[in-house]
């Protein structure tokens, strides 16, 4: 086994419930263990709310866990998001560079890529427009192809692998898949089983902010849908 | 990593400025036109209907606004920069002084524009530039650290209480008053005069005006002190910020 570059010990992460005075603290995370080796490609899943979000934003360093531990090996981690840092009023042009500086890249290396963010983006002459007037399928693609140009370490999904019409979802579902299949070491929190199948050699099942199952995809997946429907069937029984 | 974070600073300066261009009909022409009405109507209650103060009331009150503006400006920007970006905040890991920092500098922009007019204005108006203006680029610059750092306070602090976004106007109303833009504060007993020179902008504005209308060496000894002052402020600010990142995202949305 490689030497891990993302470990999480026993980790709890709060969140402060409402702005007032002495209220209560909630427990996205309550006690998640998980060890993320280079080239390991995780799968996350579990119901709304168990936490899977919370769980990709601490693993990026956004979040500090409230208990537990964190260790980090000095590795670079991007939560694929789209649209990062976009200003209305801008050209796509200036959001792709504002967006690529947000991301970490230098900003000769973002205007280097230019060309191909407009390529890939299929933008034409809207390239030069503020993105006030684009579609929200436009906003996506440009959005998408910013954040397809940074090469993180580790690679965080939360749920959007495709975006934009049926065409593009093809094209930027190909672009992750290669990018995956390059050997980056990546975490994907999916509903979608075929997809983890697809894309994971291995699983993490969490429930209510716990990690309850740590292994190869199969069992983990099997684990967790006859869990729910023991849940389901003791929700009709009673 | 430091090179990176300029770059960033710069850009998301230039998108700022160029996306508030892009927000009105005038676009760069409110950034004289607003601070010009704001003087004007200040003139207008003081100079015209109080007949406040001595003949040389109105470079007084202008010198005094135009740097009192800036101090306000960043404050009610920068101020809540943090607070604003929470949602992007929550998505990308980012050394948060980018925020308030953009803010400031973008304003520091605005500022040296209406400066370049001010000076126009005090030219025509009978003082003439002079050799202590090589004083002005000093008090400029400790300025510029008082400024970041009150911003940086209040960036911090503001996002934990956003309460404070209805008192804060008001206190810069006061401490307006108290800093001695509109009245002299020659007329306070000596005592008290020595405590209000403890507020940083009261140094700065006084060395401004001495500059600018009686071609006057500022008070080095006092621009000492109050660029320890700053400092200190903009030491606190950095490490407020920094203390205070790990809760900013886990505020309710």
């Amino acid at each position: 086994m490689s030497e891990s570059i993302v470990r999480l010990e026993n980790v709890g992460v709060a969140f402060n419930a409402q702005l007032r005075v002495g209220s209560p603290r909630f427990w996205a995370l309550e006690d998640v263990s998980l060890s993320l080796a280079r080239g390991d490609r995780l799968g996350v899943v579990g119901r709304n709310g168990c936490g899977k979000s919370t769980l990709l934003r601490t693993i990026a360093g956004i979040i500090t866990p409230d208990r537990g531990r964190l260790t980090r090996a000095p590795v670079s981690c991007q939560l694929l998001s789209l649209t990062l840092g976009f200003v209305p009023h801008l050209s796509g042009r200036d959001n792709a560079v504002l967006s690529g500086l947000m991301l970490g890249l230098r900003r000769r290396e973002i205007v280097s890529r230019l060309p191909a963010i407009l390529d890939f983006s299929e933008l034409g002459e809207f390239f030069d427009q503020p993105i006030s007037s684009y579609s929200t399928g436009m906003l996506m693609r440009l959005g998408f192809s910013v954040a397809i140009q940074v090469d993180p370490d580790v690679l965080l999904i939360d749920e959007v692998l495709a975006v934009g019409d049926a065409e593009f979802q093809e094209k930027s579902g190909a672009a992750l898949r290669a990018r995956i299949a390059g050997g980056s070491t990546v975490v994907f929190v999916s509903h979608g089983d075929a997809q983890i199948r697809q894309i994971c050699d291995r699983a993490l099942w969490l429930e209510h902010g716990r990690s309850m199952l740590d292994g190869p995809v199969d069992e983990v997946l099997a684990a967790y849908h006859a869990a729910q429907q023991a849940s389901a069937a003791a929700t009709a029984g009673a | 990593m430091r090179l990176h974070l300029i770059e960033l600073i710069l850009f998301s300066t230039y998108a700022e400025l160029r996306a508030e261009r892009a927000r009105s009909y005038l676009g760069l022409l409110w950034w004289i036109v607003e601070p010009a009405m704001n003087m004007a109507t200040y003139y207008l209650v003081f100079a015209v209907i109080f007949k406040t103060g001595a003949p040389d009331y109105v470079p007084f009150l202008l010198i005094g606004l135009t740097l009192w503006q800036w101090f306000k400006s960043c404050i009610s920007h920068g101020g809540y920069s943090i607070w604003q970006q929470l949602p992007l905040i929550r998505q990308v890991k980012l050394p948060l002084q980018v925020f308030p920092s953009v803010q400031i500098l973008a304003d520091t922009v605005k500022f040296l524009c209406i400066l370049v007019l001010l000076l126009v204005i005090l030219w025509c108006s009978g003082y003439p530039p002079n050799i202590t203006y090589l004083a002005l680029l000093p008090v400029l610059l400790i300025e510029l650290v008082f400024v970041a750092a009150a911003t940086y306070i209040v960036a911090a602090v503001v996002p934990l209480v956003p309460d404070l976004r209805f008192v804060i106007e008001q206190v810069l109303q006061v401490v307006m008053f108290l800093s001695g833009i509109v009245f002299s504060l020659d007329g306070l007993p000596p005592t008290l005069r020595r405590w209000f020179a403890l507020n940083p902008i009261v140094e700065l504005v006084d060395a401004g005006r001495g500059i600018l209308m009686h071609a006057q060496w500022p008070d080095w000894y006092a621009l000492g002190r109050v660029t320890l002052i700053s400092l200190v402020l903009y030491a606190l600010g950095v490490f407020l910020i920094e203390r205070l990142t790990p809760r900013y995202v886990k505020l309710p949305t």
